[in-house]
């Protein structure tokens, strides 16, 4: 979707800045947050696409104004809400009582299974690589991205739509984002990295010598059937 | 934070390395993860040298593993470092005995 | 991923060697051998060092074996993974004196962390994720980094799950080290884009942050 997540490109964020000896969380509860988001994948309830489209989901003032857990949190709401998993209701309740009596103390529950699950965790292969159709292109290959504009969740960066590049490596098929995302299985497609010429993506480019490379599933790509191009 | 990972620790090879997940420590239980901080935090104090422990933690899980024992890798560090700070006179028989026995009892709870 | 220390409320039978580890706490504690805080700092210190230094025997074993670092280039995942960092899905890109790469991620926040631990604030930030794709010179130059203009740059925005780390190149000056020694040169910064490894082990005191 056009969210305000994708942000390649974007203007006005200032210069970077950087905290010297930062912490690694800033309060307790990012901590709580990190914690339910692992053991919740470690379940399968719910998967790493569907957990960045609740992030991206955020109406974009929220997502702008919020921290990095804040974001989590906020997809985690959505998502046991979305699933059924939680009640919308219960969520408000519970919100309203905790913020009456803050002493209540909460629920302890040991799962040692769940703590095997999280401590076992599968391989990046074994998550998203899976066995899929032959790719349609090869390395050196020109290619040309889609110009579309989903609604749903995807992985093709606005700033590169309908732009030319080249295929710069072939990797096997992964699960593709696009359909995981929304309860539509996996189905996995050959994925690439694709390099793009900076004057390609962003015009006349005001910094020389730079390219830029994105991993784009094939679904993305169409050949690239002009005599010039990137 | 002014705690910096002492790498003679965090790189310790072999069968007294710490148990790690994808680079990351595992701890099973929270007890684990405050004795291994116990241990270090009087380390950096320089209270014991690291090799003082890391011996009594390698002969710690010899002893283990020759007598078949299925005690896990903070069992065995726990032994290792009680053992060491008797050694050391740091604390008594009696003192650890006596504590115990109050957290056994029920006469003391306290948690951290 | 620790357990829930640091929760003082125990409302479940808790096992005997939990309960031996609490009383040696306060033992320790009374005698001012230690104290929470500091067994607090200590847990969390240590459950921050995943990182940079996995990514760093990575850097210096390509520094150092030919033959590895061939092997590294073709496919990280399965060079890492001779190292003892299996299952992670890696590809390696390689700094020269005409090629400086510099990883992103616009979308979210994507990152080596089997490799580098979990990312600095920076990385994470919308200035970064922004920027890096558009003017990559501009935010090396806000990092203290000047690329001369013959230089190519390369920025590698991680879409996928395939994560990127960067080998940078190895400084003039550390013929003589071991790889051990070479590993300490080695910074997150520089395995991310925005840094070049330092020959001295001064300026190695970034190494862990």
């Amino acid at each position: 979707m056009n969210g305000a997540h994708d942000m390649g490109g974007m203007h006005g964020f200032g210069p970077v800045v950087r905290e010297e000896d930062e912490p690694l969380w800033h309060a307790d509860w990012e901590r709580t947050v990190y914690g339910m988001q692992r053991a919740i994948r470690a379940r399968g309830i719910i998967n790493i696409d569907e957990s960045r489209h609740g992030i991206e989901r955020m109406p974009p003032a929220e997502y702008l104004a919020a921290s990095y857990y804040e974001r989590w949190l906020s997809s985690l709401e959505r998502n046991l809400v979305d699933k059924g998993i939680i009640g919308e209701d219960e969520l408000v309740t519970r919100t309203a009582e905790l913020a009456e009596h803050p002493q209540t103390p909460l629920p302890q529950r040991d799962d040692p299974e769940l703590r095997r699950l999280m401590t076992d965790q599968p391989s990046g292969q074994e998550l998203y690589q899976r066995e899929g159709p032959a790719p349609r292109f090869a390395a050196g290959d020109r290619v040309v991205t889609r110009n579309v504009h989903p609604t749903g969740h995807t992985r093709l960066p606005r700033y590169a739509r309908g732009k030319r590049g080249t295929v710069h490596a072939v990797h096997g098929c992964y699960i593709l984002p696009d359909a995981h995302a929304h309860g539509r299985g996996e189905q996995p497609q050959p994925m690439y990295t694709v390099s793009f010429e900076g004057a390609e993506l962003w015009g006349p480019s005001w910094e020389p010598r730079e390219r830029v490379y994105i991993d784009l599933w094939e679904s993305y790509l169409e050949p690239n059937t002009e005599e010039s191009g990137a | 934070m002014s705690v910096q990972p002492d790498r003679q620790i965090a790189d310790m090879e072999g069968g007294s390395a710490l148990p790690r997940k994808n680079g990351e420590l595992v701890f099973d239980a929270a007890w684990e993860a405050r004795v291994f901080g116990m241990t270090i935090s009087m380390h950096e104090r320089q209270l014991f040298a690291w090799n003082e422990f890391r011996d009594e933690l390698i002969d710690e899980i010899g002893e283990a593993d020759r007598t078949g024992s299925d005690s896990t890798y903070y069992e065995r560090w726990l032994e290792a470092f009680e053992h060491l700070l008797l050694s050391k006179g740091l604390i008594s028989q009696e003192e650890l005995a006596a504590r115990l026995e109050d957290f056994e009892s029920g006469r003391r709870d306290d948690a951290f | 991923m620790s357990g829930n220390h640091g929760d003082g409320h125990h409302s479940h039978p808790e096992s005997a060697v939990a309960l031996r580890a609490r009383a040696l706490e306060s033992l320790l504690i009374e005698k001012g051998l230690t104290s929470s805080e500091v067994v607090d700092q200590v847990i969390s210190a240590y459950e921050q060092d995943v990182g940079p230094h996995n990514g760093a025997k990575v850097v210096a074993r390509a520094w150092t074996d030919p033959a590895f670092k061939v092997r590294l280039l073709a496919d990280g995942s399965a060079a890492v993974a001779e190292l003892g960092f299996g299952g992670a899905l890696i590809a390696v890109v390689e700094n020269t004196p005409s090629v400086h790469n510099l990883v992103v991620c616009t979308l979210c926040s994507c990152y080596p962390s089997a490799l580098l631990g979990l990312p600095p604030t920076w990385y994470k930030s919308f200035a970064y994720r922004s920027r890096a794709v558009i003017e990559p010179r501009a935010v090396l130059r806000e990092f203290g980094l000047e690329l001369p203009d013959s230089v190519e740059v390369r920025v590698w925005d991680s879409s996928s799950e395939l994560r990127y780390l960067v080998l940078p190149e190895r400084p003039a000056g550390t013929e003589g080290l071991s790889e051990e020694e070479l590993a300490a040169l080695v910074t997150r910064d520089a395995m991310i884009g925005v840094a070049k490894v330092q020959a001295t082990a001064a300026t190695a005191g970034q190494a862990a942050g």
